[in-house]
């Protein structure tokens, strides 16, 4: 808890919204901060990514990180929301964190999010796919 | 061009997916790694999201057969995460004892297979001969050698017989003496140890970048299990000691395994000791569970299993993102693989433990004419332990 | 065909062929061959090359990327070659039949003669359901 005051005065007005819980801190930066938050999630605080999910809801397209801080056992997780549903666009952290390749490219198939600045825009899973499955994880939210 | 692409797969199942490796080679050498994937893709987490909470915990047991407690388990983590349920102690000693019977035969199981692929067969027929009573003992505790069906919300979902526990403990006994008797001959076998010593090394930094998890990522020197990090369960109830070694290579990887299962046989028994004792009910009635996020892991055989659960209110999900450890651990082979010979590949690859059920691969390499002709991976990987036996005659 | 089948049923050469599985049933297989079953004492053994199989054991729910490899390996087994579904995958498609991925028709891509249920089938189920092919073959 102590740890995350530090991390939310550090970033002061890059974080739009949070959401505190133990251990987990979810919280809301901006399309052109995410690569500065995750560089210093990544080098300075050693952070590992886990993982990344996205997810289509009302207000629009999520992307979630989670950075795992090993050393305490606590997530930070920062989020971005991309309320262009037609054409969702974002920066790529793939340059800082090396380990989000696969990540970012899973997702861009996925939901259709366009990594900006990522080094191999080329689908993942369904790459040389006999039948072309696109965006799989949308397709029943946006008929409605 | 000089380069020779050679294709490995695409029959090379692996947890979700198969993979379809090319490798770049300069003559002997391998200079890059591009692989596939896909092949095993079931769109899971889209199911999840048509599925309730229990349903969709079926689901998760049937992403890997071999961590088929890991991915429930984490998966519980991240429902009860939303609303910080709590658990009944006897609950999280049979959570603990199960997961770590999983980590023995899961290692044992890798360690066979890695004897298979560098001609060893022996060892094979040995490690797998003496997990068996492991899937023994899963079948006592659950009813089923694979896939047990333990987790629940809240709890497990079968009570260990007290009757058993004494039984189980001698079977425990005698894995453990098998099992030394495995890592003495494997630890003292001057061939095993000149075949696999500096072979496909992943150092520390590589591992760091990549994100690794495991026991990749322990062989490298990077401290990272979430057992004791976020120790839930009862990990923080029981003592063992995280397995760090600094090297890197193939050799260590395999040391972390056999000294993990010791770990491993030491935590079920003080486990199997608790169960004697402790009392109370096996699971909390959770009626529902609230709207909100939870992120659930567990430090499965090959590292952390990642879920996060989105909920609103209602008995399903909106969202179930389930990330295994090999999706992290597969992207070091660009790390480890480049500047090996490609005899030393297989076993490299088999390194992180992606894989067991492909235990025969061709690959086709291509000549500078793209004429292309078969060559047999494992042939050339058994040849050269082979070759290192007779130099040692 | 029967003279040819009675030479079959003595010493069944078998091909493992995963098609998207949860590597259970696969694990499952490999267990045959290992010192507490042993598949090897009836002639029932794991080759490596579809050419030289008798009988193909196919695990999984197969998914549309790897369906063609799959018919393409069947199409390349010398023929009479029997296709043993192991496991509740290739019989139902078990939990993963609603997915985008999975193929719908099964049977259109390789024909399966034999089933073996269970989620994973026990090795005794498996070594039964192979028995029982090799005694319809001596019929």
């Amino acid at each position: 808890m102590h740890n995350y005051s530090e991390f939310i005065s550090l970033m002061g007005n890059k974080i739009l919204s949070k959401n505190e819980k133990q251990k987990r801190l979810y919280f809301e930066v901006g399309n052109e901060n995410i690569i500065e938050v995750a560089d210093y999630l990544f080098t300075k605080l050693g952070c590992r990514l886990s993982t990344a999910t996205a997810t289509e809801t009302y207000r629009g397209i999520e992307v979630l990180y989670h950075f795992s801080l090993d050393k305490s056992g606590e997530y930070y997780c920062p989020r971005i929301v991309m309320t262009d549903k037609k054409n969702p666009r974002m920066n790529s952290i793939t340059p800082v964190v090396r380990g989000a390749e696969w990540i970012e490219r899973e997702m861009s198939e996925m939901l259709g999010v366009t990594f900006e600045g990522h080094p191999r825009p080329e689908p993942l899973l369904t790459g040389n796919h006999p039948q072309n499955i696109k965006v799989p994880l949308r397709k029943w939210r946006s008929n409605g | 061009m000089d380069k020779n692409v050679i294709p490995v797969g695409p029959y090379h199942p692996l947890l979700e997916e198969a993979e379809y490796f090319t490798l770049q080679v300069d003559g002997e050498t391998v200079v890059d790694i591009d692989l596939e994937i896909g092949w095993m893709h079931r769109g899971h987490e889209f199911i999840s999201e048509s599925k309730t909470f229990t349903q969709s915990l079926y689901l998760v047991e049937r992403i890997c057969g071999i961590c088929s407690t890991s991915h429930p388990l984490a998966a519980v983590h991240a429902m009860e995460d939303v609303d910080n349920i709590e658990i009944p102690l006897r609950a999280r000693y049979i959570r603990t004892l199960v997961g770590e019977l999983e980590r023995i035969h899961s290692h044992l199981l890798w360690l066979g297979l890695a004897g298979h692929f560098i001609g060893y067969d022996t060892l094979w027929m040995w490690a797998w001969k003496y997990r068996e009573p492991v899937l023994q003992m899963f079948e006592i505790i659950s009813g089923n050698r694979n896939h047990y069906g333990m987790m629940r919300v809240g709890g497990v979902a079968k009570d260990v017989d007290p009757d058993k526990i004494k039984s189980l403990l001698d079977i425990m006994d005698e894995i453990e003496k098998k099992i030394q008797m495995i890592a003495k001959a494997a630890n003292d076998d001057p061939v095993l140890k000149s075949r696999l010593k500096g072979v496909g090394v992943l150092t520390k930094k590589d591992a760091v970048d990549f994100c690794a998890v495991g026991p990749t990522a322990r062989a490298s020197g990077v401290s990272v299990d979430v057992r004791k990090d976020e120790p839930t369960d009862a990990y923080d109830l029981v003592d063992f000691k995280i397995i760090v070694t600094e090297n890197g290579d193939v050799f260590d990887k395999t040391v972390v395994r056999l000294l993990e299962t010791f770990e491993s046989i030491k935590i079920c028994k003080q486990c199997l000791e608790k169960l004697k004792t402790v009392n109370g009910g096996i699971r909390n009635n959770v009626k529902e569970i609230s709207a909100g996020e939870g992120i659930g892991r567990y430090e499965a055989p090959r590292g952390e299993v990642f879920h996060y659960v989105r909920t609103d209110g209602t008995n399903r999900p909106v969202r179930h993102k389930v990330r295994a450890p090999s999706y992290v651990n597969i992207p070091t082979f660009k790390a480890s693989c480049k500047g090996i010979p490609v005899a030393d590949a297989l076993i490299t690859l088999a390194a992180v433990d992606p894989c067991y059920c492909c235990t025969e691969r061709s690959i086709k390499i291509r000549d500078k004419n793209n004429e292309p002709y078969q060559l047999d991976l494992m042939k050339l990987s058994r040849e050269k332990t082979e070759q290192i036996r007779r130099q040692m005659k | 065909m029967s003279w040819y089948n009675k030479r079959l049923a003595k010493s069944i050469w078998v091909y493992h062929m995963s098609a998207s599985p949860c590597n259970n049933c696969d694990i499952e297989i490999l267990d045959l061959l290992t010192p507490k079953y042993d598949v090897e004492r009836f002639g029932i053994k794991l080759v490596g090359s579809v050419r030289h199989a008798d009988v193909i054991l196919l695990s999984g729910v197969i998914n549309q990327k790897v369906a063609p490899q799959v018919k393409k390996i069947y199409e390349q087994a010398a023929k009479p070659c029997f296709v043993v579904g192991v496991g509740t995958c290739p019989a139902s498609g078990c939990c993963f039949k609603d997915s985008y991925n999975t193929v719908k028709k099964r049977e259109d891509v390789i024909p399966i003669h034999l089933y073996i249920p269970g989620c994973p089938p026990k090795p005794e189920a498996m070594i039964e359901g192979v028995v029982k092919l090799a005694g319809v073959l001596n019929a």
